[in-house]
């Protein structure tokens, strides 16, 4: 090879490190580093005001390296009880997100070129105000004095059921679960959908496939990589979320974010809260991983 | 507008040298009493707020420093004592220290107040709404309301309990006829029961929107601080309701949370802060707290310069046979910590 070939070479290289440097540094300071801390201090005792036992200490008191926050874990049921609740009610946001997000997202694909956009823009709209003053909203809309509150008792007054109270309650924590990780199912969807190549269609119908037949056998198909990226989007973050059962949610509304957030802050308890936390991230890796499998074979079927 | 934010800057600057920093509540100072600190001392007040003590000692924990000044409720100052974070206070710097009435002196947080000057204090206790809760006939002057299904009965869905575990906890321990305080196991097992019992007619473990919902009538008996009803009674007021909230002191006996106010060691300006403590302790001053929030208040001279509509409140000043029954939260240590977080997971989840 000549010398202005092997520069090439190099100068790719040297492109190559330094696009993928920044991201790289970044992953390994504010994910890795954080990540190893954690699994470190969840070997530890608690400190007596927060924080965390010294390693080194006079023997009477607690200190040095231990495995009690786990045995602490599995041997108490009720920690998987919640770990369980709050997955079901991921599931179920990331479910009822598909079902309401895959229409949308299908119309704005199918709608002419110029106003897209401006659906898009619409779709990621609500991103405009806080996240906490939506939520709060919420309350507004599904208090007892609320128009659809009343609406609805009034109609279940008619078939003689009694009333029912919307706020702070599960139904309140799932609607505003829905409603706060929607855009992040659209959007995976449409950019999906968008790509595809409408003669496929024409030539299904002109193989004499149905309009459902159309739908099921060949847009559904192609948009399965969508509909696994957004439902990571959902799931993943509806996993971790505290605010909205605080707020929305009645007196049996806990998930893993409320738990976890409870150890830092009341309980002052770091090791047991990055137990937690770790136990967390092992079980959507584990969610992740065999999704990745199933959309996999999926794949190969197709 | 640039100019604006340049001359902002400048006189930022130029007022830099003296400025006291306050790590204090939310809405725990009147803006006239800050003004007029400020003009006395020619130097400027910084403040930073939190919303509970677990969010400040979190935040000290975390390494957050520079705080001159840090109102702590008694256990969190505690806590703060035990960890050597604070500075002792120096009391020939202090003369107004003489206004603060002997009953919120030398407590088991802070024997002889080496550290400690207190500030205000709020009482956990019940408020209703006067009009709905008046028909049905219920002993709002016991946690009985609270806790016994055959009055929740009257109450389902408008009864709500802070989102707290010491709090909710010492309530039912109170009305179990136990000290607030009690660490045994067993006391803390019927106090569970008690209270997983009465879960099913409360509408939520509620920490802070109880105001709003008290205000519009939508619940209608808290299980809550008492500066916040006297806020949600403010609310119902300047809204035109029918209704008034009230607030009525358990005869069981209840919480009372002092606040007081502490030199952090991180904080550069000591002088500051005794200057600052001593203008507090002025009876004008404080009772200006008291007429913004309607917090209690430990100054003996403020009472003159109270409104007298909060100063003949018992709830906001007890008489000396309710004094008694109160009792102030200590803190835990990390094993009971953990076992009532358990407790605590069990209740929500049953």
């Amino acid at each position: 090879m000549d010398k202005s070939g092997k520069k090439l070479i190099s100068a790719a290289r040297l492109t190559r490190y330094l696009v993928s440097g920044p991201p790289f540094i970044f992953l390994l300071l504010l994910f890795i580093a954080p990540s190893v801390i954690m699994v470190l201090a969840s070997f530890r005792y608690p400190g007596e005001f927060g924080g965390l036992a010294p390693l080194a200490a006079d023997p009477s008191t607690l200190h040095g390296i231990t495995i009690e926050t786990y045995q602490f874990f599995f041997s108490d049921f009720i920690y998987t009880e919640i770990f369980i609740k709050s997955i079901l009610m991921s599931l179920a946001t990331t479910f009822i997100c598909l079902v309401m997000a895959y229409p949308l997202a299908l119309l704005i694909a199918l709608s002419p070129k110029q106003s897209r956009d401006l659906m898009v823009l619409l779709v990621i709209l609500p991103f405009a105000s806080n996240f906490l003053i939506r939520i709060y909203a919420w309350m507004i809309v599904l208090g007892p004095q609320s128009a659809l509150n009343q609406l609805l008792n009034s109609m279940l007054h008619l078939f003689g059921i009694a009333p029912v109270q919307l706020l702070f309650s599960p139904f309140a924590v799932l609607v505003a679960m829905v409603y706060a990780h929607l855009p992040f199912m659209v959007l995976p969807l449409y950019t999906n959908l968008e790509k595809h190549d409408p003669y496929l269609l024409d030539a299904a119908q002109d193989l004499g496939a149905n309009a459902w037949q159309r739908f099921w056998r060949v847009t559904f198909p192609l948009s399965l990589p969508g509909v696994f990226s957004g439902s990571a989007l959902v799931f993943i973050p509806a996993l971790g979320v505290f605010v909205i059962p605080e707020i929305l949610g009645g007196t049996g509304d806990m998930l893993i974010g409320n738990l976890i957030k409870e150890q830092f802050l009341g309980t002052r308890d770091w090791p047991f809260g990055s137990t937690l936390s770790i136990m967390l991230t092992i079980a959507v890796l584990l969610i992740a991983w065999f999704t990745a499998k199933l959309g996999a074979r999926r794949g190969r079927y197709v | 507008m640039w100019r604006g934010l340049l001359l902002l800057l400048f006189i930022g600057s130029a007022y830099a040298e003296d400025v006291l920093h306050l790590y204090n509540w939310n809405n725990y100072i009147s803006d006239e009493t800050v003004a007029r600190f400020e003009s006395q001392c020619a130097c400027r007040v910084v403040q930073d707020y939190y919303s509970d003590n677990e969010e400040m000692l979190a935040k000290l924990a975390a390494g957050a420093s520079g705080y001159d000044l840090i109102v702590p409720t008694g256990n969190a100052m505690e806590s703060l004592i035990r960890q050597h974070a604070l500075r002792p206070l120096d009391k020939s710097l202090l003369p107004n220290l003489k206004n603060i009435a002997p009953a919120y002196l030398d407590t088991a947080f802070d024997p002889g107040n080496r550290y400690s000057v207190p500030y205000a204090y709020t009482l956990t206790l019940i408020g209703y709404n006067s009009e709905n809760i008046r028909e049905l006939d219920l002993p709002i002057d016991s946690w009985a309301v609270i806790f016994e299904p055959r009055y929740l009965e009257k109450l389902k869905g408008r009864v709500t309990v802070l989102d707290s575990q010491r709090e909710l906890l010492a309530a039912a321990l109170k009305y179990l006829g136990y000290s607030a305080n009690d660490v045994n196991e067993e006391h803390w097992k019927q106090a569970r029961d008690l209270i997983i019992r009465a879960k099913p007619y409360w509408a939520a473990f509620n920490a802070s929107s109880y105001i709003k919902e008290l205000t519009v009538g939508n619940i209608w008996l808290v299980h809550g601080y008492s500066n916040d009803i006297f806020q949600a009674d403010l609310d119902a007021q300047n809204a035109g309701r029918k209704f008034r909230i009230l607030s009525s002191i358990p005869k069981e006996g209840a919480v009372l949370a002092l606040d007081s106010m502490v030199l952090h060691n991180s904080g550069p300006r000591p002088d500051l802060a005794h200057r600052f403590i001593n203008f507090m302790l002025d009876g004008g001053n404080s009772a200006e707290l008291t007429n913004l929030i309607g917090s209690g208040n430990p100054n003996r001279d403020a009472l003159q310069y109270i409104k007298p509509e909060i100063a003949q409140n018992p709830a906001v000043f007890p008489d000396l046979a309710q004094l008694a029954r109160l009792e102030m939260l200590r803190d835990l240590d990390r094993h009971r910590r953990r076992v009532l977080s358990r407790i605590w997971n069990e209740i929500k989840l049953k």
